[in-house]
């Protein structure tokens, strides 16, 4: 049986527009999405910013009614039985805010345990194990406004396991954290799948993706427009090769002509702080080079390289073609 | 039972963190000049100004006055911001994501509200009686407790009805500003209900404190608690109906924060 089942799921924001002449603009944020989750799943949700990955989360986790469309998890509907769903999910949104900076982080998690009805031998005992859980032991007596970004987000996955949810909904978890940081929080949630946790991650993170996820929906626009393991996401691109430039200062009508290209299928750039990588996925593999960097002339250009195509690369092809 | 010990838990447990969670910022200093200096000085300057006005032998009715309204600065302030507090730490969809029962969640927001309050008063009444000779000596001191306790938590009743209020509204300051000038108007605290013109005297009697009011300056008059039992009676139930309106205002607002995808907005 699957944990969480998700059909049709449909979430319309109206907004008014205007003083005197009031206008209702209509954002439809998640559009019609069915998925379903199995028990000890970690399942991606991977979008760019505005996709849609935050709306559906916080429609699971009873913080938002749906429009239309329905999801169950444990076989309880999302709204009739929001108060017994509560008390079996725990979830995380991105960022420092949520916590009582002015409480310890044990006391924090003493607050919270009280929230969740955790009899207090229970959380006497599950508090410093989740404070050993998220290498936060030797700080859990400090408040939290000493703590950095990397120590909330951990204080944060501490304190959604404190009443030992089966499943967890991670919305964006390392987002906004060093490198140390980010690695440290996916250890954890590596941690919680070993224990057979059910877990709905959503990031825009590729490799933290291809890393975790057992399967992956890709969303853009409020629709899933791929849904597969990260292997056979991966294959999408897989008649193709990536060349990457590195390039300082690309002017955007050179890439839309990159684009028109007949041999060039795809074309990215993502800025690297003064430089850019420009990455450029064609079937004909290195042999295109020549005619990229005469494409390039005047633009001064850094190393280049081949690669086998990559979760990300499979993700701007399914983004890009559903743009 | 065990859903009781649960809530009972979360009332006193619950009530105690949050008030520590929210309330922290009130260094030793701060919380002196906020809940021992400045009501020093509010009963000294109405008291003073009412003396002045109408007679010394009238110094008993200013002081008790004051000293009773001086709870709002815990029944209104702190309470409206230990509602609206957990949207300014973004802990408010966290809270809704919990299955903690809200009556129990919402009224123990008001506990430590009420104890705090309760010990403002005591300060001011001590004030009075060290500074202004208020004379305490005919004074039933179970009755004037209980006088205290109730009047207290009818105030927080209105203040968790303000701070449900706030959950809407970036100007919690103005409204609670408004409401406290409001009580020192209309609650009898300088001015007697029966002077106000006639059209004024049902908002005083909609307002918590004003019956509290004259329960305690009956109390420290001599009279029994029997005697003042109606307006005990009468502030209780009215505290009762601004805690329920409170509580429905509450949930409204969560059901609406999620219909409307809003819980977040500030």
């Amino acid at each position: 049986m699957n944990i969480i089942e998700v059909d049709h799921l449909k979430r319309i924001f109206k907004a008014n527009i205007g003083i005197i002449r009031r206008k209702t603009k209509e954002v439809i944020a998640v559009d019609d999405i069915s998925f379903e989750i199995n028990p000890g799943e970690l399942f991606g949700l991977l979008g760019p910013n505005g996709a849609g990955k935050t709306t559906t989360v916080k429609m699971l986790t009873t913080l938002l009614i749906p429009t239309s469309g329905t999801a169950r998890i444990f076989d309880k509907d999302i709204v009739k039985d929001a108060d017994d769903i509560r008390s079996q999910i725990g979830f995380i949104f991105g960022g420092e805010r949520g916590l009582y900076w002015r409480l310890s982080g044990i006391d924090n998690l003493r607050y919270f345990a009280t929230l969740y009805h955790v009899e207090p031998e229970v959380s006497k005992k599950r508090i410093p194990y989740l404070l050993e859980l998220v290498g936060l032991s030797d700080r859990g007596k400090e408040k939290v406004e000493g703590y950095s970004r990397g120590m909330k987000q951990r204080l944060h996955i501490a304190r959604t396991l404190l009443h030992d949810p089966e499943v967890l909904f991670l919305d964006e978890p390392t987002i906004g954290l060093d490198p140390v940081g980010a690695r440290e929080t996916r250890q954890v949630i590596r941690d919680l799948q070993e224990e057979k946790k059910t877990i709905l991650l959503t990031t825009h993170y590729m490799f933290e993706a291809d890393a975790l996820c057992n399967r992956i929906a890709v969303i853009n626009h409020g629709k899933i427009i791929a849904l597969d393991t990260p292997e056979a996401l991966k294959g999408h691109v897989q008649d193709l090769s990536v060349i990457e430039v590195e390039v300082y200062g690309v002017p955007p009508d050179t890439v839309e002509r990159l684009k028109s290209f007949p041999f060039v299928d795809l074309v990215s750039v993502e800025d690297r702080d003064q430089k850019q990588a420009l990455r450029v996925h064609s079937a004909r593999g290195s042999e295109i080079i020549p005619d990229l960097l005469s494409a390039l002339d005047g633009i001064r250009v850094g190393r280049v390289s081949v690669h086998e195509p990559t979760l990300e690369d499979a993700y701007v092809r399914l983004v890009g073609a559903a743009t | 039972m065990n859903k009781i010990l649960n809530n009972s838990r979360l009332f006193f447990h619950g009530a105690l963190l949050s008030y520590i969670a929210l309330f922290h910022w009130l260094r030793p200093m701060t919380y002196l000049a906020t809940k021992v200096v400045s009501p020093l000085f509010q009963i000294l300057f109405f008291t003073l100004l009412g003396m002045y006005a109408t007679g010394r032998e009238n110094a008993h009715f200013y002081i008790i006055g004051n000293a009773i309204q001086v709870a709002a600065l815990s029944g209104i302030y702190g309470v409206t911001f230990s509602i609206s507090g957990d949207r300014w730490e973004g802990t408010l969809a966290y809270l809704f994501g919990t299955p903690a029962n809200r009556l129990v969640l919402f009224v123990g927001r008001a506990f430590m509200h009420v104890i705090d309050g309760m010990f403002g008063i005591v300060i001011g009444l001590t004030w009075g009686a060290l500074l202004l000779r208020l004379d305490l000596s005919k004074t039933d001191p179970v009755a004037l407790a209980l006088t205290i306790f109730i009047t207290t938590l009818s105030t927080s009743g209105m203040g968790l009805l303000l701070g449900c209020m706030s959950l809407l509204t970036r100007n919690v300051m103005f409204i609670n500003n408004t409401v406290y000038f409001l009580l020192l108007v209309f609650a009898g605290v300088n001015i007697p209900v029966s002077s106000l013109p006639l059209w004024m005297q049902p908002l005083s009697y909609a307002l918590p404190m004003t019956r509290g009011i004259a329960a305690a300056r009956a109390i420290i008059a001599g009279e029994s608690l029997k005697s003042v039992a109606p307006l005990l009676n009468s502030e209780l139930l009215l505290g009762g109906v601004y805690i329920f309106a409170g509580y429905l205002f509450f949930r409204w607002f969560e059901y609406q924060a999620k219909r409307r995808g809003t819980l977040e907005v500030m």
